[in-house]
């Protein structure tokens, strides 16, 4: 018997593999351990795996022969096969029966991690696609669905690369070095006409989708975010409340902390921060009109739980406690940062109220 | 004596651009006239506003105000030619007019932060000599 060297993989089934793998391991890395500055490398990771599937479901009809999706059939019928006695001594060029399984298994999970990703970053941080549509308890939800399925991803990897050892040495022939050559040994004769796949065709396929989908992704990703507030401030707002700190977004309190400030003006905080009682009257309209209650952000949601001990103070929330709890007093203090309350010194987009996990960056002269 | 010309000229050439610096520009001329005029109703005597006082008005520890705002210099530092810092952490450009030249020059903003910063420091409302006092101060520094 004289074993040969066979083409099984082809460069779309390889490229697809690999370039899965690292933008898997760039996902997990970026989703389970980096902190959320890393949300712009996750969110490319996930974009490129989508675009990754995409092309993996065209070259499953149009690939060459073992990439063909007909050429590895989900067939409980076939698994039972393959783990019997009879079953053992056969040989599978490409995906053998159990294989196929997990390659199946591991593309809808990943799409359903792609959908639960895009609804948590649409509805938690108002970002991409789905922002126009999704509530921030919507994407909460796809939030926890979303790790759950991460975690049940790196089960499968795990059972994926158990089998990959398991096969070889059944096999008698290293796999992983299959996968990256493309070359198998068979005894098998040669196979008469091997499907050599419609690259062509292939291209133009994924050319046409490219076409339609990043254009509608984009237009997407411009429509306002739900329950997102207008970026600019009051003016006279602005001007009056903007003197001693930051002006605070209204989006960032509830309207029991806007009435509070506005009673207590003269002695705010310890100070006197009185306002003409025209456009006193005409800053409490507009902080009603904008509190909290009235916008969906990460923010307005979290935030609207006040200290009722001090319903006027926005960092003494326990959500904004929360939020800041591993940065110390220091920064805080610092000539760079000011106080608690100085959102912007760290918060690039403070003043839109939107506060973008990308846009947090901590000046370094605060740790000096 | 005709080569003193040259020399002469440029002394008053000197004299001159230091009086062009410490004296009040336009707009707070306008703002100080107006605090003048009540300070006149107020004190019949009143005799012109001093940056003496001003200045001893500015570095003051009244005692009389909020608590956590002792003094003028606890916001505006005691070199109003430097940049200050509120109690929120934000900067406040400096007060000196020779640093900031649009100070005191809008009566409406003005009047708010001494409303403000007087009843913060001094637990009442400034008069006018001593806000005239104060702003005189700040156009010599
Ligand atoms: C005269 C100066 C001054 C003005 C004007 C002023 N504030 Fe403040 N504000 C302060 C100070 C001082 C604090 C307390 C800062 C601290 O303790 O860190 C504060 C704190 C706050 C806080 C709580 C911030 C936190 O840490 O959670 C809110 C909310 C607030 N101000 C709203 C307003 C609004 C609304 C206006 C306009 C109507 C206004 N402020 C105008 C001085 C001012
Ligand atoms: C709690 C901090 C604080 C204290 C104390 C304080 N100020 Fe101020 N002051 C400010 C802030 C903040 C501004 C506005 C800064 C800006 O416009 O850049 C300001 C502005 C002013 C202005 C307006 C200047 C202009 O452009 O017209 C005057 C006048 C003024 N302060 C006078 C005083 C006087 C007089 C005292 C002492 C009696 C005093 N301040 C004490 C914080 C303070």
């Amino acid at each position: 018997m004289q074993l040969r060297q066979v083409r099984v993989w082809d460069l779309g089934v390889r490229g697809f593999h690999w370039g899965l793998v690292i933008c898997v391991a760039i996902g997990a890395v970026t989703g389970f351990l980096a902190g959320r500055d890393w949300l712009g490398i996750h969110v490319i990771a996930g974009s490129t795996i989508a675009a990754l599937l995409i092309f993996r479901l065209i070259w499953g009809w149009l690939g060459s022969r073992y990439a063909l999706f007909q050429s590895f059939p989900l067939s409980l019928r076939a698994v039972r096969h393959h783990l019997s006695p009879a079953g053992r001594g056969e040989h599978h060029l490409g995906h053998n029966p159990l294989g196929a399984v997990m390659v199946y298994a591991l593309i809808g999970v990943l799409a359903l991690i792609l959908l639960t990703g895009a609804v948590a970053l649409g509805g938690v941080v108002k970002q991409g696609p789905l922002a126009f549509l999704m509530s921030f308890a919507t994407g909460i939800q796809a939030r926890s669905l979303h790790n759950a399925l991460a975690i049940g991803l790196l089960v499968m990897i795990a059972a994926h690369l158990g089998g990959v050892v398991l096969e070889s040495w059944r096999g008698r022939q290293n796999l992983a070095r299959a996968m990256v050559t493309g070359l198998k040994e068979s005894a098998e004769a040669p196979q008469s006409a091997p499907v050599a796949g419609h690259p062509w065709i292939a291209g133009l396929a994924v050319a046409v989708a490219a076409a339609v989908l990043v254009p509608g992704t984009l237009a997407l990703n411009a429509l306002p975010g739900r329950g997102v507030p207008p970026p600019a401030l009051d003016a006279a707002y602005v001007r009056e409340c903007g003197g001693c700190h930051f002006a605070y977004p209204p989006s960032l309190a509830p309207a029991q902390t806007w009435v509070a400030v506005m009673d207590g003006l003269d002695d705010h905080f310890g100070e006197n921060a009185t306002i003409d009682s025209a456009t006193a009257t005409v800053l409490r309209g507009w902080l009603a009109d904008n509190s909290s209650e009235h916008w969906d952000t990460r923010p307005a949601v979290t935030l609207r739980t006040t200290d009722p001990a001090q319903p006027q103070r926005i960092t003494a929330a326990p959500a904004w406690t929360r939020f800041h709890r591993r940065i110390a007093e220091a920064v805080f203090k610092s000539q760079a940062v000011g106080a608690k309350g100085s959102c912007g010194a760290c918060h690039h987009d403070a003043s839109t109220g939107r506060f973008d996990p990308q846009q947090i960056a901590i000046p370094a002269k605060a740790f000096q | 004596m005709i080569k003193m010309i040259p020399v002469l000229s440029f002394a008053v050439l000197c004299a001159s651009a230091t009086l062009a610096i410490s004296a009040p520009g336009a707009g707070q001329q306008t703002v100080l006239d107006r605090y003048a005029a009540e300070a006149k109703a107020a004190a019949p005597a009143f005799a012109g506003f001093s940056a003496e006082r001003g200045k001893a008005f500015f570095l003051a520890h009244p005692a009389s105000g909020k608590p956590d705002t002792p003094s003028c210099t606890t916001c505006h530092t005691a070199d109003a030619r430097q940049i200050g810092h509120s109690r929120a952490g934000k900067e406040i450009g400096p007060l000196a007019v020779s640093a900031t030249p649009d100070r005191f020059t809008d009566i409406a903003k003005t009047e708010k932060w001494f409303t403000r910063n007087c009843d913060s420091v001094l637990g009442r409302a400034c008069t006018a000599a001593e806000k005239g006092d104060f702003i005189t101060f700040m156009v010599s520094q």
